[in-house]
């Protein structure tokens, strides 16, 4: 059905209205005007947070603690490069991706936060600031939905743009393949996490990469170069699958390892359970 | 390699579809843009050389399955070289005719029938597998082999239970029976392999080449496969014994043997320094030397002197040659053994030549004579020890007394001889009562028949009726005979006719039917009794040429000595008449190696021995079995059998025909089915091939 949507901000809306309120609490305490609990004062603690009436009825002191959802900043990094340009099921990798980003960005908008945008391309990265104002977020879906798959991956060269703009405290979250020839991609981008970012990848792939079903004689042909090989895919179907399996495994393993939240997204699946299963993870871990 | 259906192997061209589909096949691939090209890059490389090698084993295999099973439908068969029998095409029951004859024990190097042996094996080897066979060992009988069949096992058998034969064996006959156990297999081909060594003794060549009777009541001749174990020999270099005789050699002093052989050399070569060796009683006592010509005979003539009388054993060896067998020949020979008389002089007369025993004393003891005789009066005589004496000899003696007699009758039935003549001191009646029944038959009176001028009542007699065939009068023939029955008798005893109780028998009877020599059984001796006188009183035979060698063949048939001297001898596969001493109670007949020889008894009490299994000395056995002694009995190889002459090349094939196939070792093939195997590989081929697409 999503197919059938023209546009990112068609299939973003209709997943985001697939999803659940789509709604989160913000892990962090600050400024808001909820009032949520009251905590014993601590030397560290704000004294303007202090409740002068609580101290007036119990003599002693007492902090007001508020919930707030509206502080948190997002960029989202969206890989445009050839490689995600294929399709074996009805959305692309890239369609997939901006649909993704682009339903989380209206999630992050709806709920006062700034949203970001960071494109990779083997020319580089073109960036959109995190921000709240409503209007962004048609910036935001706009450039989503002008990107067309092209060129080489260089995840390398991104992971290192991020690591220069991508300010502290951050959600990054990352719509690639992962098909990078240099195997120190990935480490760079999981190094964003280092700097105290919260960071998520989403490990876009086209069922076709995942099972390989080929049985004649086929003519591979690169989506990023020149490279083309001929094989009787029957004959290498095993090897392949062992290939792809150890590169999922790596993946999956380095980010467990680095305590990012790593998803794999079928292109052939349904994109709100994925964003579902990636909210309620969120949760989980806020809670 | 030949192929029994050779058109299939047209259908070894589809060893080619492979490489045609290889070739001509080839799926053009379909263009794929793939994002994970990387990872396909990978895998290809990885697997690359692997497939390659995949690639290339399935091509093989494919390619041999495709090939090896027309080709395996084609049924080739490898000829290896030393061993093929044939060239039939199919399958053909098959006959080995090994021939077991006596040249088969000739050794060059090997023995031929060893090598017949092996060559047998490996003919049986070389046969195809849907061949049935069986083994016929050609002896000298023949039995009916088992029909053809698949089982080699039982002809490898029968092969190695088979053992060379002592004679010649007939091989026209032998394929004869081949050919019948042929028709009995319902396989179509037909074939006979004779392993032989083909002399001209074993086949004949008149007689006409096997036959097989198919189904359409016709005859058709087998495939003849000739396997010759001597050849490249236009014969088989052999000296033999031919001849042997040996008899006794009076002349030459007692207990000598003349020893007379004649040896042949059947060979192109001079046979030259070959030791002649004679043994008697396991003693060598005699050695010659010989040198034959090419195909040349030699005779030699030894005398030699055996330390022991009786049957003696003995032998004639030559250096052996190849065919050691017929150089030795055993023979067994009655060597005389010295015989003591005691002549009983009843009318002794110092006037030599008047005396009574004059011509018997200088008959018995004759340089030739195996007699030693002791001449007593009549007094003397009768009381002498008889013990020690063979013989008595009672010349014109009175009526011996009564104890006299006893003494005599007791002489006599322990198997001493008695001679008893008459003379003018004999008188009937009381010699007639007081020998009793020790007389062959009562005396009655004294006949004159003539007188010495030729006048008187009558002329001389002479003898008219005598029995030629009996051991006492059988060596006499033409002059011999002559001079006996050319003696004159003027005066003779004449006796009481003869009842069938008393047990004599006349042997020879004057011209007017008086008996003159009468014999009788009496316990185990004889006596004999001559009705005229042994000097000239009553006639001129003392003076006549037959008197010395009849009395000194009575004195030895008295003594028992004439019937040891019947001597058998016998040929190898025949049978001999025994006529043992019946009181031996002979059971049992030995071979020289030890096995027992068919033994018959016939009517007349001989025993029939046979047939005779090998040459040798046969020994015989009584009921407890011991060995009976002087009973054993030589068997010799049939000269004949000796000749080694080979059949030439133009004879084999005006015999077999060109068609027929030489299959000596080492010239030619072997046929070794090859299509099992090549079903086998096919089959392992597919399921190596599956085994390999299973494999990803």
């Amino acid at each position: 059905m999503l197919a059938k949507l023209a546009g990112v901000k068609l299939r973003a809306r209709a997943v985001m209205e697939g999803v659940l309120s789509g709604l989160h609490k913000s892990p962090h305490q600050g400024q808001s005007v909820e009032f949520s609990e009251h905590k014993e004062y601590a030397p560290g603690d704000e004294l303007r947070h202090l409740d002068w009436k609580a101290f007036g009825k119990f003599d002693r002191y007492y902090v007001k603690r508020y919930e707030h959802e509206t502080n948190l900043k997002a960029t989202l990094v969206v890989d445009a490069s050839g490689s995600m340009g294929y399709r074996s099921a009805p959305l692309s990798k890239l369609e997939v991706a901006t649909t993704l980003a682009g339903t989380l960005a209206y999630l992050l908008v709806r709920q006062q936060d700034a949203v970001g945008l960071s494109v990779v391309t083997r020319a580089g990265a073109a960036d959109l600031p995190p921000r709240a104002a409503a209007g962004h977020l048609h910036t935001v879906l706009g450039a989503l939905d002008g990107l067309q798959p092209a060129g080489g991956t260089d995840l390398f060269a991104a992971a290192e743009h991020l690591a220069e703009k991508v300010r502290r405290g951050q959600l990054v979250a990352v719509f690639s393949d992962f098909f990078d020839d240099r195997d120190e991609a990935l480490g760079r981008i999981l190094a964003l996490r280092a700097r105290r970012n919260d960071l998520a990848l989403f490990h876009v792939l086209d069922p076709a990469e995942l099972e390989f079903p080929f049985d004649d004689p086929t003519l591979f042909l690169s989506l990023e170069d020149e490279r083309r090989i001929e094989v009787n895919a029957r004959e290498i179907r095993e090897s392949y699958l062992e290939e792809f399996r150890a590169f999922l495994d790596r993946t999956r393993a380095a980010c467990t390892e680095a305590d990012v939240d790593y998803t794999v997204v079928r292109t052939d699946e349904p994109l709100d359970a994925v964003l579902l299963r990636f909210l309620g993870r969120r949760q989980r871990r806020a809670a | 390699m030949t192929f029994g259906q050779p058109w299939l192997l047209l259908g070894a061209m589809a060893g080619l579809i492979p490489l045609a589909v290889h070739l001509f096949d080839r799926r053009k691939p379909r263009p794929h843009p793939f994002a994970a090209i990387a990872f396909v890059l990978r895998s290809q490389r990885r697997t690359a050389s692997r497939l390659k090698l995949k690639r290339l084993l399935l091509y093989t295999l494919r390619t041999l399955i495709l090939l090896a099973i027309p080709v395996a439908l084609a049924r080739p068969e490898l000829r290896r070289p030393g061993a093929a029998v044939s060239r039939a095409v199919g399958p053909a029951a098959t006959v080995v005719v090994v021939d077991r004859g006596l040249a088969m024990r000739f050794v060059d190097g090997e023995s031929l029938f060893e090598k017949a042996r092996s060559e047998a094996r490996s003919a049986i080897a070389g046969l195809g597998a849907e061949d049935p066979v069986t083994v016929l060992p050609c002896g000298p009988e023949v039995t009916p082999p088992t029909a053809p069949g698949l089982d080699r096992r039982e002809a490898r058998e029968t092969l190695d239970r088979m053992v060379p034969a002592w004679s010649t064996v007939d091989l026209g006959r032998c394929f004869e029976v081949a050919a019948r156990a042929l028709e009995e297999s319902p396989t179509a081909g037909k074939r006979i392999v004779v392993v032989s060594a083909f002399t001209a003794g074993s086949l004949r060549l008149e007689t006409p080449p096997p036959t097989v009777r198919v189904p359409g009541d016709k005859r058709v001749r087998p495939e003849m496969v000739l396997r010759d174990v001597a050849r490249g020999r236009k014969v088989l270099p052999n000296h033999f014994i031919a001849d042997l005789k040996v008899e006794p050699a009076p002349q030459a002093g007692s207990r000598s043997v003349q020893v007379s052989f004649t040896v042949r050399n059947i060979s192109d070569a001079p046979a030259g320094e070959i030791q002649a060796t004679v043994e008697l009683a396991g003693r060598v006592v005699g050695k010659t030397f010989l040198a034959l010509a090419p195909g040349g005979t030699a005779q030699k003539t030894l005398t030699v002197r055996s330390e022991v009388g009786g049957p003696v054993a003995g032998a004639v060896s030559l250096s052996p040659d190849g065919l050691a067998e017929d150089d030795r020949r055993d023979f067994v020979v009655q060597v005389p053994r010295e015989l003591r008389a005691l002549v009983v002089d009843g009318s002794p007369s110092p006037v030599r030549y008047r005396d009574e025993v004059f011509f018997l004393e200088a008959a018995l003891s004759a340089p030739s004579s195996p007699l030693r005789p002791v001449v007593k009066d009549a007094t003397a005589g009768l009381r002498e020890p008889l013990d020690g004496y063979d013989v008595v000899v009672l010349a014109n003696v009175p009526a011996p007394l009564p104890e006299e007699v006893t003494r005599l009758k007791a002489f006599v039935e322990r198997g001493g001889g008695l001679f008893i003549s008459m003379g003018d001191k004999v008188e009937p009646e009381p010699w007639t009562q007081r020998m009793g029944d020790l007389l062959p038959r009562p005396l009655r009176l004294v006949k004159a028949a003539g007188s010495e001028a030729g006048a008187g009542d009558g002329r001389p007699a002479k003898l008219g009726d005598v029995h030629w065939s009996d051991p006492l009068f059988a060596p006499f023939s033409g002059r011999g005979r002559e001079g006996l029955m050319g003696a004159r008798f003027r005066r003779y005893m004449l006796v009481e006719g003869g009842t069938r109780a008393d047990g004599s028998e006349v042997l020879a009877a004057y011209d007017d039917g008086a008996p003159a020599f009468v014999t009788a059984r009496r316990g185990r001796g004889r006596v004999l009794l001559f009705t005229s006188t042994l000097d000239r009183d009553w006639g001129d035979f003392a003076i006549r040429t037959s008197y010395l060698p009849l009395m000194q063949r009575a004195a030895a048939w008295l003594a028992g000595a004439l019937d040891e001297r019947e001597v058998v001898e016998g040929r190898v596969g025949q049978t001999v008449t025994l006529r043992p001493d019946p009181q031996a109670h002979v059971t049992a007949v030995k071979s020289p190696s030890g096995a027992a020889v068919p033994v018959q008894t016939e009517p007349d009490h001989g025993l029939k021995v046979g047939p005779l299994p090998e040459p040798g000395l046969y020994r015989t056995f009584d009921a407890g079995a011991q060995l009976v002694p002087g009973s054993q009995f030589a068997v010799t190889l049939d000269p004949a059998d000796s000749d080694l002459t080979r059949l030439d090349e133009s004879q084999l094939q005006a015999y077999f025909g060109e068609e027929a196939i030489r299959g000596p070792s080492g010239t030619s093939d072997r046929r070794v089915p090859i299509w099992t195997w090549l079903v086998v590989t096919a089959a392992m081929a597919f399921f190596a091939e599956g085994l390999l697409l299973r494999k990803p």
